[in-house]
């Protein structure tokens, strides 16, 4: 990871010429290697990147993508093998198609993930901010209810939430949104209080800037770096505990194209389809993984470290 | 282990008297008021939660009862008082640990709990019984050399491990072991069958050993560049001393704490092994009572699991005390 960080004294014409590489100005792989990007990248930020702007353009495109409808199946082709009769990945024990299930349910997740990470930063900054900010009250009652809400495991509390307010996109959203913002307040109230110690937010202060000002516009900018980092590691989080609810059948509704339905599927025909299993399973670990990676990269560039959950 | 206690006892200069013991259970005794508060909580936001949930009676009852039927069983269970003389009498009964019986089975609730608490501890202490110590020993190899091209391999592998949640381990181990190699059983669990324990457990092994060959791994690395471990060096100290004698036990510290917080979120956060393995723990049990609308089993449960989590997180924090003389407070 450090292997790029050594600094060359001898400026970036003799790095160009002890890399053998061309000094001519519109050689993309000459300005490459001068340009600054390079300090910035090493092998697992493009791997990274790589996998990152795949899942994006198959969360985004992923109706062009599809070769089949996820939902319609053809029971004269069940359980194809992969390749066979125009099955990417194979069919499932309903003759679907199991590229085009993976796809859906990817959309499905990372929706689904990304909308619970929004409200978690969202919730989890502000009270971070505000137990941060000074001690009264509003600390003891903020603290409190997140060690409360801490010391439970994180899957029990979801599972109850979840049963209670039923299936579906909406209600798992919030059940995730609304309980699992705990590692941004712990991250931003122990960062934001040493900020609060800062010269300059107290300059800030006797400046007569507004609370709400200092809090967000003088605190926050100091927390962000961690924030970017856990959005990350927290994303990979929320797609594992996303995946569990609806393979344990009480996420996601029966019959939507989801990874974690997908798996409960499978595990009745694991000797005829082993297929079945190895797809959505295959795509959360690409997935999580993938949001570790973009996690490692973004705390490697910034030099800061976030913690990951543990589900 | 020993070696960490060793050292510590050795730097700690007086014995230590029973004194010393009480004014180290001071803050388990500050603690015990924190679960006291968290039990309450808890139990009066699932009472009400719980309530808005689903209609006891009926669940009682069954969907085709009539509803002089639905009366009885509400007068019988005194359901049909306001809510609020409700809450008061159920929390007179929780203080006597009354938890009310089973809407399933009419057992009660609690002695259901009480069932499943061994052997949820035996799936989370052997899961984590193995985890140390596949982590331990490959952290403090990582850590002793972290740039060491065949470490980076390594750590490469971890971090793709770290990227496979445990239910994902759980079928692909399924497929090979029971259902292609036809070695283990699938599910079912017998406390005398050790071939029952292993899927489970390696399942949740391998969801928890990277974060703390990881953990282990960083402390480790951070212990070598210490000024203790050049001393020692300096002093002649061989490699396998400076390693195992000067920095694996300082970062055995750091691993304790997240030892800690992986056993405690392993009871009830098992579910999904347990509910793929059918290992009848508290997170099986959850799951099933959740399900059904079974509630004295949910209160039960989530008082027991309330309970667990604190002892675990008491007693990593003794443990602590115990390993770090630096946290000892000692009047001069």
């Amino acid at each position: 990871m450090a292997g790029h960080q050594t600094s060359k004294p001898e400026g970036p014409v003799a790095i160009a010429k002890a890399e053998g590489a061309s000094l001519n100005p519109l050689d993309p792989i000459a300005r490459f290697n001068r340009s600054k990007l390079k300090q910035y990248t090493n092998i697992e930020i493009v791997v990274a990147s790589i996998l990152f702007i795949a899942i994006v353009i198959l969360a985004v495109f992923g109706a062009f993508l599809q070769t089949h409808d996820p939902m319609q199946g053809d029971l004269m082709a069940r359980f194809a093998k992969a390749g066979e009769k125009d099955y990417l990945l194979g069919s499932d024990h309903l003759g679907r198609d199991l590229w085009s299930r993976a796809v859906a349910g990817l959309q499905w997740s990372m929706a689904c993930a990304l909308t619970a990470n929004i409200i978690n930063l969202f919730i989890g900054t502000t009270l971070g901010l505000m137990a941060a900010e000074k001690e009264g009250w509003a600390r003891t009652i903020i603290r409190q209810f997140t060690d409360t809400l801490q010391s439970f495991p994180f899957l029990v509390v979801a599972i109850v939430v979840v049963v209670i307010v039923g299936h579906g996109f909406v209600p798992l959203v919030f059940t995730l949104g609304l309980l699992a913002w705990v590692v941004f307040m712990r991250v931003v109230y122990a960062e934001a209080t040493s900020i609060y110690q800062r010269d300059y937010v107290k300059a800030a202060r006797i400046a007569g800037v507004s609370r709400i000002a200092i809090m967000f516009g003088h605190v926050l900018p100091g927390v962000r770096a961690s924030l970017f980092v856990i959005f990350a590691f927290h994303f990979a989080g929320l797609l594992i505990a996303e995946s569990a609810l609806s393979f344990l059948g009480i996420g996601a509704p029966l019959g939507v194209p989801t990874w974690g339905n997908m798996l409960a599927e499978s595990r009745q025909y694991l000797l005829k389809a082993p297929g079945m299993l190895m797809v959505p399973a295959g795509a959360i670990v690409l997935a999580v993984i993938t949001m570790n990676l973009v996690g490692d990269g973004i705390a490697s560039l910034s030099r800061k470290r976030g913690r990951s959950i543990d589900v | 282990m020993s070696s960490g206690t060793a050292s510590a006892s050795s730097v700690a200069n007086t014995k230590t008297t029973a004194q010393d013991i009480l004014t180290g259970l001071i803050p388990l005794f500050l603690q015990l008021r924190k679960l006291a508060w968290l039990i309450f909580a808890v139990t009066t936001l699932l009472f009400f939660v719980l309530r808005q949930a689903g209609d006891p009676a009926l669940v009682l009852a069954g969907n085709d009862a009539t509803p002089e039927q639905l009366a009885a069983i509400r007068a019988q269970f005194g359901l049909d008082r306001p809510l609020l003389i409700q809450y008061f009498s159920y929390m007179w009964n929780v203080l006597q640990f009354d938890f009310g019986k089973s809407l399933a089975s009419a057992e009660p609730a609690l002695g259901k709990v009480l069932d499943m608490v061994p052997r949820t501890l035996h799936l989370a202490g052997m899961a984590i019984l193995l985890t140390a110590s596949i982590a331990i020993p490959l952290g403090s190899w990582l850590g002793f050399k972290p740039e060491n091209p065949e470490r980076r391999m390594v750590s490469g592998f971890l971090f793709v491990m770290q990227g496979v949640p445990g239910f994902v381990t759980a079928l692909v181990l399924i497929q090979i072991f029971a259902v292609n190699l036809r070695l283990l059983p699938s599910l079912g669990y017998e406390w005398y069958e050790p071939k029952t324990w292993v899927l489970p457990v390696c399942s949740l092994a391998s969801f928890l050993f990277p974060s703390l060959t990881r953990v282990v791994a960083a402390n480790v690395a951070e212990a070598m560049r210490e000024d203790y471990i050049r001393t020692a060096r300096a002093n002649g100290a061989s490699q396998m001393a400076l390693l195992w004698k000067h920095a694996v036990p300082n970062a055995l510290l750091g691993a304790a704490a997240l030892i800690g917080t992986q056993f405690a979120a392993l009871l009830g956060g098992s579910a999904i092994i347990e509910t793929i393995f059918s290992w009848p723990g508290m997170g099986w049990l959850l799951l099933e009572s959740v399900q059904t609308l079974d509630f004295p089993v949910v209160q039960a449960l989530a008082f027991m699991i309330a309970i667990l989590v604190f002892s675990v997180n008491a007693s990593t924090d003794l443990v602590f005390r115990f390993l770090d003389p630096r946290l000892r407070t000692k009047g001069a």
